[in-house]
C-alpha cells in the first residue's frame, strides 16, 4: 500500500482526493498547511511514497515543502495541485523539482492516473 | 397639556429632574441617551453573534451531509468513472430531498457547496455538479437575487452564474455593465465575457464611462484567462469607438493577441489629436514590431510631445530593424532631456546586432553622464 501525504488548506479538496484514491491501494494522510507538513514529514522520517501539495498555503508554501523534500537523500515524488495559472509559478515548481503539475479544477481520473504513473516510476 | 401618566416609583426621579438647574437637566438627558445607545449597541452585537452561532451550528450539521451526498452522487457515480457524458446520467436526488431545502439558508449553503466542489473538479464531474444545481432548482434563487435592488446580491448572483456556467440573457447583464457601482460593473463585465457565447465583447459598444485603469487590469485578466471565447479583431473598436479608454484598452489586447491584421487601424490612430492615445498607438506598433512604420515615426518625431517621442524611441528599439541607428545616436548625443537620452540608449542597445560598433565608439568617447546611461542600459539585469 502506498503512503501519500496531501498538503492542502482547502476544506473540500481532501474529501475529493480521498474519494479518488481508493483506500485499498493508498493510505492518505492530510495536513492543512506547510508547518504541519514539515512536522508530519519529520515525525515519519520522510516515510511517504508521494506528496500532493497546493502552492499557496499558510505558514510555509508548496515551494518550501518541495525544496525541503527534494534536498533529502531519498527525494519523494511531488505533484503540485494548484489553481495558480501563472506560467512563472509553474516553471518555478518544475525548477525546484516537482514531478508533475495539475491545475485546479482537476479531472478526478487524471489525478488518479498521474498518481499511479509516478508511483510506478519510482518503485 | 402634555400630562403623560408615569408610574409612581418614577415620581422622585421626575421631581429631581424638574427641580434641577438647566445644565444638570441637559447632562441627565445626555446620560440617558448615551446609556440607551450603548445598551442598544450591545444588544445588537449580542443578537448578531447569537445568530452567527446558530448559523454555524446549523451549517456544522448540514455541510457534512451535503458533502457526502455530492461525493456519493457525483464523484463516486460509476457512470462518471465509466466516461458516460454528463447529460446522459440520471441523478438520484432522493438524498437531497431529505435536506431542508425548503429553507433559504439551506438552499444557499447547498449552492455554495456545489460551487466549491466545482472549483476543485471539472470534466464530467464538473458538468454533473452543474446538472445537480439546475435539477435542485437552485438557479431560481440566483435569478431572484439578480432582481434584488441591492448591488451586493446582484454581484453574488452573477458570480454564481459564472461559476455554474449558466447562460443569462444579454438584456439582463448588458445594462449592469454600465452600472455606477464599481463592483457591480466589474462583475457584470466579467459575467458578460464569460457567459455570452456569441459576442462577449459587445459591451465595448455600449460602455459610456471611461474604463478605469483598475477596470482594465481586471478585464485584461478575465479576457486572457477565459477559455473558449472567440477573440474578435479589436481594430473594430479602434476605428469606431468614441470612448478613448476602450480604444486604449483594445490596443493592449491587440498587442497581447499579436493581431497583425489590426495594424492599418492602429497606424490611422497616429493622426489622432489626443497625444495620450497617439502614444498608446506608437507603443502598440512597437510591440507588434511593424518595420514599415519606422520611417513614419522618425519623420513625425520632432513635432511630437515628450510622451510620444519617448514611445517612438522605444518602438524603434523594439522593432530593431537596424535602419535607424544614426537617428538613435543623434538623439542620444544631442537631446537635452534625460528620459529621451535613456530611451535612445536603450534602443541602441536593442539594435546592437548592427550598432555594436556605434555603441563601442560612444562608450569610448562618452562623458560621465552618458557613460552612466549607456552602462545602465547595457546591464541585462536592469529592465527599465
Amino acid at each position: 500500500m502506498s503512503k501519500i501525504l496531501l498538503v492542502e488548506d482547502d476544506e473540500i479538496m481532501p474529501k475529493i482526493v480521498a474519494r479518488i484514491l481508493p483506500t485499498s491501494e493508498y493510505e492518505l494522510d492530510h495536513v492543512s498547511n506547510g508547518k504541519e507538513a514539515f512536522e508530519k514529514l519529520e515525525s515519519t522520517n520522510y516515510g511517504y511514497d508521494l506528496i500532493i501539495t497546493d502552492i499557496m498555503m499558510p505558514y510555509a508554501n508548496g515551494f518550501e515543502i518541495l525544496s525541503r523534500v527534494k534536498s533529502q537523500p531519498r527525494p519523494i515524488p511531488v505533484i503540485i495541485v494548484s489553481n495558480a495559472g501563472n506560467e512563472d509559478m509553474i516553471m518555478e515548481g518544475f525548477k525546484l523539482g516537482a514531478d508533475d503539475f495539475l491545475k485546479k479544477p482537476i479531472i478526478p481520473a487524471e489525478l488518479l492516473i498521474r498518481v499511479k504513473r509516478l508511483l510506478m516510476k519510482n518503485k | 397639556m402634555f400630562d403623560i401618566p408615569t408610574p409612581a416609583f418614577l415620581d422622585p426621579v421626575f421631581s429631581t429632574f424638574r427641580e434641577a438647574p438647566l445644565a444638570i437637566r441637559l447632562a441627565m438627558i445626555f446620560i440617558i441617551i448615551a446609556i440607551s445607545i450603548t445598551l442598544l449597541a450591545y444588544f445588537s452585537i449580542l443578537r448578531s453573534r447569537f445568530r452567527g452561532h446558530q448559523r454555524k451550528k446549523r451549517l456544522d450539521y448540514l455541510l457534512p451531509k451535503i458533502d457526502n451526498l455530492i461525493i456519493d452522487e457525483i464523484l463516486a457515480n460509476p457512470e462518471v468513472a465509466a466516461g458516460t457524458p454528463a447529460d446522459r446520467i440520471q441523478l438520484n436526488l432522493d438524498g437531497f430531498q431529505e435536506l431542508p431545502l425548503h429553507k433559504k439558508w439551506a438552499r444557499q449553503a447547498t449552492t455554495n457547496r456545489i460551487i466549491h466542489f466545482r472549483r476543485n473538479v471539472r470534466g464530467n464531474a464538473g458538468q454533473l455538479l452543474r446538472s445537480l444545481y439546475i435539477q435542485l432548482e437552485l438557479s431560481k434563487d440566483t435569478m431572484k437575487q439578480m432582481k434584488s435592488s441591492k448591488w451586493a446580491r446582484k454581484v453574488r448572483a452573477l458570480t454564481e452564474f459564472i461559476d455554474m456556467d449558466i447562460p443569462v440573457a444579454d438584456v439582463t447583464i448588458l445594462p449592469l455593465t454600465n452600472s455606477r457601482n464599481r463592483e457591480l460593473r466589474a462583475a457584470a463585465r466579467h459575467a458578460y465575457i464569460k457567459l455570452s457565447k456569441n459576442e462577449p465583447f459587445k459591451f465595448f459598444d455600449v460602455v459610456t464611462d471611461p474604463l478605469l485603469m483598475w477596470d482594465q487590469v481586471e478585464l485584461f485578466r478575465i479576457i486572457t484567462t477565459t477559455e473558449d471565447i472567440s477573440i474578435p479583431n479589436f481594430a473594430r473598436w479602434i476605428t469606431y469607438s468614441s470612448n478613448k479608454s476602450v480604444v486604449s484598452f483594445c490596443l493592449k489586447l491587440i498587442v497581447h493577441y499579436n493581431q497583425l491584421p489590426a495594424v492599418p487601424a492602429v497606424i490611422k490612430l497616429l493622426d489622432t489629436k489626443d497625444h495620450y492615445l497617439r502614444a498608446d498607438a506608437i507603443n502598440c506598433l512597437g510591440k507588434l514590431r511593424v518595420p514599415d512604420v519606422e520611417d513614419r515615426l522618425v519623420s513625425m518625431f520632432t513635432s511630437q510631445p515628450l510622451q510620444c517621442q519617448i514611445e517612438i524611441l522605444k518602438a524603434i528599439g523594439r522593432i530593431s530593424s537596424g535602419r535607424q541607428v544614426d537617428f538613435l545616436k543623434q538623439e542620444f548625443l544631442h537631446s537635452t532631456n534625460f528620459d529621451l537620452r535613456k530611451a535612445a540608449a536603450k534602443s541602441l542597445v536593442k539594435n546592437d546586432w548592427v550598432a555594436s560598433q556605434v555603441l563601442q565608439e560612444l562608450l569610448d568617447t562618452a562623458d560621465r553622464e552618458s557613460l552612466l546611461i549607456l552602462k545602465h542600459c547595457m546591464n541585462p539585469l536592469i529592465k527599465y
